[in-house]
């Protein structure tokens, strides 16, 4: 520290006008959304009452409020088993989706690594084609894909079919929605779990090989390990739009989240009200879905940095203490 | 007369157009050490590569403790080897790199157990053990734990070192071993390869370190454009250059 004769020199720290004023914009904003999401409006209906004023009858009419989001109605859905019912499937159709499209991109990865051309044109030919078309457009065709083959047939090719199965009872709404969900995240994937591997060192490779490491020991133990860095915040990424791409499952009727709540609406009308059911349940999914992937990223960060990252808890305590709350000399 | 160490006839290799190496001749005897040296793009990487096939030679014979590098000889006929059969030949060959190349993902006694553990097949406490006692013999004993890049170079250099010794191979190579490193951290570095040496394990190394290959080294090959130009007892041929190139080349480095 410079010192001015005896007297210490003050330090003055620099003033962030422009974070306060954001903080205030910030915080008027916030204000009006709470005012706004608690807000009631007027019915439009009008409750009358008979009084009796000095021995004389009036009539009194007040017009009824409600909250402007209906959080009334949405309250009574919330936890309607139906709902529950397709939040389940839901759930079902994004982790079955999920594990066939980490499967296939882990596998299509490898493949397009292949030094052999066929190996490795197949594979970017699946990504090609599976990445070039909508899953909406996908959802539909696999649910109409009978059109095309209305039997499959087991057996050599073009020699005797061992049994058949019947294509129309196969492919339910539900099976559609996952083969086509499923085949297009395993498009993405691929290109993610190829961006995680190119991302490690070819010297991390050749150490492995050196010691005499086979090639499957190499990409399981040396590779894959390092590639998951880089792959589990995309693939987080991909969950989390997969809880949503699902909705698309509505369309041919597979009762999930948004179909059972459009259900119940087309029944009362009360559209609104059911659409923020849905959102609500999607939003709650979400933020399960980020705080499992914030830890899962944490686990895999280990050894690529000299400290982890603190967990929201420690932040928390931190800025507590930061704040002058507890013990100021644990911090370091 | 026992067969040498690592013993090359005529060794060529090419990157396309490049010739990178033409006709290198080497012999390194059991228990000595063979410093390669030369100008940067001579090839002298690329040949120590090729002990361990981790490049493959496009021509001459390539001999590793008497058995061919990469191929099996039956009759007049060379087979390539598949990719298990290299595997085994790497496994008794030690490699530590210019930039050391520890799995970051795994601690200071995990690099050094993982392929005891997974190629050689032995048991964890057998290992853990064993790789206790390569830390504390490349004078790191208390990190153990460390990942990495919670090492210094110099340090992450000699668990490199422990983690190759951890196979016991029967010739460890250096590439270069002290090029990436602090010159303040050169030093730990090349004491735990002088005791490697004194130990009598049979090493070739490749590096810029003239000290270190007048001190240490049995025999010195200098490459220059892929041939080897001189060799000898590098205290002899280190001082009292015998070719126009080798004396260009000390004049630069020393």
């Amino acid at each position: 520290m410079t010192t001015n004769g005896d007297a210490p020199l003050q330090v003055v720290p620099v003033r962030h006008y422009g974070r306060w004023l954001t903080m205030a914009l910030v915080a008027v904003a916030a204000a009006m959304l709470i005012n706004t999401l608690l807000s009631k409006v007027p019915t439009g209906l009008e409750e009358c009452h008979q009084v009796l004023v000095n021995g004389h009858s009036h009539q009194v009419c007040v017009s009824t409020m409600r909250w402007r989001f209906f959080w009334d109605v949405v309250g009574n859905y919330l936890f309607d088993a139906s709902i529950f019912r397709g939040l389940w499937l839901t759930l079902e159709l994004t982790v079955f989706a999920m594990a066939i499209g980490i499967t296939l991109g882990v596998i299509t990865a490898v493949m397009r690594m292949s030094p052999n051309r066929i190996v490795s044109s197949s594979a970017w030919l699946f990504t090609w084609f599976f990445r070039g078309t909508p899953v909406y457009v996908q959802i539909l065709f696999w649910f109409n894909i009978a059109f095309l083959y209305p039997k499959i047939q087991l057996g050599l090719p073009f020699g005797p079919h061992f049994f058949t199965v019947n294509v129309l009872t196969l492919f339910t709404g539900f099976v559609a929605a996952l083969t086509a969900l499923g085949l297009n995240e395993g498009a993405y994937m691929s290109e993610i779990v190829r961006a995680g591997f190119k991302a490690v060192d070819e010297g991390q490779i050749e150490a492995a090989q050196a010691l005499g490491m086979t090639r499957l020991q190499t990409m399981w133990r040396i590779t894959l390990p390092q590639a998951m860095r880089v792959i589990i915040p995309p693939t987080g990424n991909e969950l989390i739009s997969m809880l949503k791409t699902s909705s698309l499952a509505s369309a041919i009727a597979v009762t999930e989240l948004l179909k059972s709540t459009s259900n119940i609406a087309s029944r009362t009308f009360q559209t609104m009200q059911l659409l923020i059911v849905a959102s609500l349940w999607y939003l709650t999914v979400t933020t399960v879905l980020s705080i499992g992937q914030f830890y899962v990223e944490r686990h895999f960060a280990k050894g690529s940095s000299r400290s982890m990252p603190p967990t929201p808890l420690q932040r928390i305590k931190q800025d507590l203490r930061r704040l002058g709350f507890g013990n100021r000399e644990v911090r370091s | 007369m026992t067969t040498p160490m690592v013993e090359a006839r005529g060794i060529s290799k090419s990157f396309g157009a490049v010739q990178v190496l033409s006709g290198v001749d080497l012999t390194v005897e059991r228990g000595q050490v063979a410093c390669l040296i030369g100008p940067s793009g001579s090839g002298k990487s690329t040949f120590l590569r090729c002990i361990n096939h981790l490049e493959k030679h496009d021509a001459g014979e390539l001999r590793v403790d008497g058995s061919l590098v990469g191929y099996r000889q039956s009759g007049n006929k060379l087979y390539e080897l598949n990719d298990r059969q290299i595997c085994a030949e790497r496994s008794q060959i030690g490699m530590v790199f210019q930039r050391f190349n520890l799995f970051p993902h795994l601690t200071a006694l995990e690099n050094i157990t993982i392929a005891p553990q997974r190629v050689l097949g032995k048991k964890g406490p057998e290992t853990i053990r064993r790789a206790q006692e390569l830390l504390e013999r490349v004078g790191l004993s208390d990190k153990a734990e460390s990942y990495p890049s919670q090492l210094s170079g110099g340090q992450q250099q000699r668990v490199a070192i422990a983690r190759a010794l951890a196979m016991d191979p029967k010739l460890m190579l250096f590439d270069e071993p002290t090029s990436a490193l602090d010159p303040e951290l050169v030093g730990e570095v090349l004491d735990v390869m002088r005791d490697l040496a004194k130990s009598g394990m049979t090493m070739v190394v490749v590096t810029h370190e003239m000290g270190f290959a007048r001190e240490v080294a049995d025999v010195a090959y200098f490459l220059d454009e892929g041939v080897v130009q001189e060799w000898g007892n590098p205290r002899e041929m280190l001082v009292s250059p015998r070719t126009q190139r080798l004396a260009g080349f000390l004049s630069k480095v020393l």
